[in-house]
């Protein structure tokens, strides 16, 4: 993350169709450089807000910004970003490298680019066959290579691992990490938390069509803290157990035939060592011990079901 | 970087282009021709009678009208007119196919500027029938001029000054009679944005609509454009002459791109 400018800023956007409001008042900013995840649960506005964002449909209220251009001129900033939206739709009965000839003209760019897109994507030796006889996973990453053609400054994913078998998902997750790494800021949307976690530095969560959180991946991943998981070897011990956690300052939680210990702020392996040593003091055996620390997906769970993250 | 809007234009020409005139369209495109102007010519010439034997209305030219310096392309002109709601629903398709497929989305992803978008399309898609029509025109006039005898069509005027002044005047009134159908199907893709509706309601327009209405209001064969593009293509009727047909097309093609370029412009694009 730099001190530049955000590369994209959103004020106030809002995009209603009819009595129906999908984007609502969403406020936001991406900085520069970073890969960002686009989150939210089905229908919370991240396809709509990325369409505003490309000029593909036009804001009922609010503003935005996307390389320092506003929004309402797309003209003006679209030829510096690649996008991906809804999957990829090219032409079924052209080759993988017609239709990126067909679209580096049309954005005005060199076709000579494409030989060299279609390898960066790993499709350098089917570029010759017809989009239509492709699998899935191949045409996103047409989709990809389409994107990369005019070299963009913002990359714009919704859903990229969509259809993707593991090794795609890992291949994109590759590219996605290589392309960053060649000073591209990038926002992808996917319903994918723990393929993002790899990926993403940053995140923007909506719902409802409002921000929810925007921050450091990081930070957003551990602000539910670690949790300790206590198996007793006899399940006679769980109360005693409970309490010899108690003593040690900590809240312990019996969730069937073990304790969940939050651990809030404290340093997780320090509090399992503390609790090892009191069990073992009072004569406990424990099975298990496990520090269970907190996840994109378990943190992102816990907010949209309205448990404190 | 801003892209002008003549750049747009040239890059949209160019970006269709590329893709009308790859080998796996061309060769199609030119048996299609082939074909056509072989099966065009012979039922031409087959079904044309003395102008005794004829109504003075009728679609098909006479043997006295095709043994005129212009009688070869004047087949020509017959045939295409004949395939005028194939056209149509043809193009009907080609426009709306691009919302139900997606690609109007992709093709924005790589220029915005929608207007130059939609125009350098249509521009590149009649520069391509243009060169069609003229390939066509030329081999019917062979085919035609191989066959006549065999139908009794003198054909002694046809390599003349005269025949080519026909030859050049039947060829404009074509491009102007396809002109006129891609912009009416356009304007209906951009309204429609599906091609099962964008099908559905040109064939029933330029169908039965106009034709129904057109046989009880005699003024509708003046106003209506699908009617308009049969009397071009018939080089005029009783009712509407080629001129004015000419002329009113003119003016319904530039309304339907207007109104075309506003739809795009102006509607989300969320296929």
């Amino acid at each position: 993350m730099t001190t530049q400018a955000p590369v994209l800023t959103t004020h106030n956007l809002t995009k209603r169709y009819g009595g129906r409001t999908a984007v609502d008042g969403l406020t936001m900013e991406l900085p520069r450089g970073v890969v960002a995840g686009f989150i939210g649960p089905n229908g919370a506005g991240k396809t709509t807000t990325m369409a505003m964002l490309l000029g593909l449909v036009r804001p009922t209220a609010g503003e935005g910004t996307v390389l320092g251009r506003s929004l309402s001129h797309p003209e003006r900033y679209v030829s510096r970003v690649g996008a991906l939206l809804e999957g990829p739709a090219l032409w079924p009965s052209l080759t993988g490298h017609e239709n990126l000839q067909v679209l580096a003209r049309l954005g005005g760019h060199d076709p000579r680019r494409v030989p060299e897109v279609l390898r960066l994507v790993g499709l350098a030796d089917r570029g010759g066959d017809r989009f239509g006889t492709y699998s899935l996973g191949m045409k996103q990453r047409l989709g990809i290579a389409a994107a990369l053609l005019g070299e963009p400054e913002l990359l714009i994913l919704d859903e990229p691992t969509n259809g993707l078998d593991p090794a795609g998902m890992s291949d994109m997750r590759d590219l996605i990490s290589r392309l960053a790494a060649e000073d591209r800021s990038v926002l992808v949307s996917s319903h994918l938390l723990g393929e993002l976690e790899q990926v993403c530095d940053w995140l923007l969560i909506i719902e409802q069509g409002r921000l929810a959180y925007a921050g450091p991946a990081g930070e957003f991943a551990t602000r539910s803290g670690a949790e300790l998981v206590l198996f007793p070897a006899e399940q006679a011990d769980l109360e005693r157990l409970a309490t010899v956690v108690a003593n040690e300052g900590l809240a312990a939680e019996r969730a069937g035939d073990h304790l969940v210990v939050p651990l809030g702020e404290r340093d997780p392996r320090l509090a399992a060592a503390t609790v090892n040593r009191a069990a073992a003091n009072a004569g406990l055996l424990l099975a298990e011990l496990r520090i269970d620390r907190p996840t994109l997906e378990s943190t992102y769970l816990r907010m949209i079901e309205g448990e404190p993250a | 970087m801003t892209i002008s809007t003549s750049a747009s234009l040239r890059a949209t020409f160019l970006a269709e282009w590329t893709r009308l005139t790859r080998r796996r369209t061309l060769w199609p495109a030119l048996i299609a021709a082939l074909v056509f102007a072989a099966a065009g010519a012979a039922l031409v010439l087959a079904a044309a009678e003395p102008a005794a034997r004829v109504p003075t209305d009728g679609m098909m030219p006479t043997l006295e009208e095709l043994a005129d310096p212009g009688g070869g392309t004047q087949v020509f002109r017959s045939a295409v007119a004949f395939a005028g709601t194939l056209l149509f629903a043809l193009l009907c398709g080609v426009f709306a196919l691009e919302f139900s497929r997606g690609t109007y989305r992709t093709m924005l992803f790589a220029q915005p500027r929608r207007v130059p978008l939609l125009v350098g399309r249509l521009a590149a898609l009649l520069a391509f029938a243009a060169a069609g029509l003229a390939c066509a025109e030329l081999l019917m006039w062979l085919v035609a001029r191989l066959l006549a005898g065999s139908f009794d069509v003198d054909a002694g005027a046809w390599i003349s000054l005269d025949g080519i002044g026909s030859a050049a005047a039947d060829y404009a009134t074509v491009l102007v009679w396809v002109t006129g159908y891609a912009t009416f199907a356009l304007l209906l893709a951009m309204l429609l944005r599906s091609v099962p509706l964008t099908l559905a309601v040109g064939i029933a327009w330029a169908g039965p609509f106009e034709h129904l209405t057109g046989d009880a209001w005699s003024a509708g064969k003046e106003f209506f454009p699908g009617l308009l593009l049969e009397a071009l293509g018939q080089g005029g009727t009783p009712d509407v002459s080629a001129t004015r047909a000419l002329l009113t097309l003119a003016a319904y093609s530039a309304a339907f791109l207007a109104l075309s370029a506003t739809a795009f412009a102006r509607r989300d694009v969320t296929a």
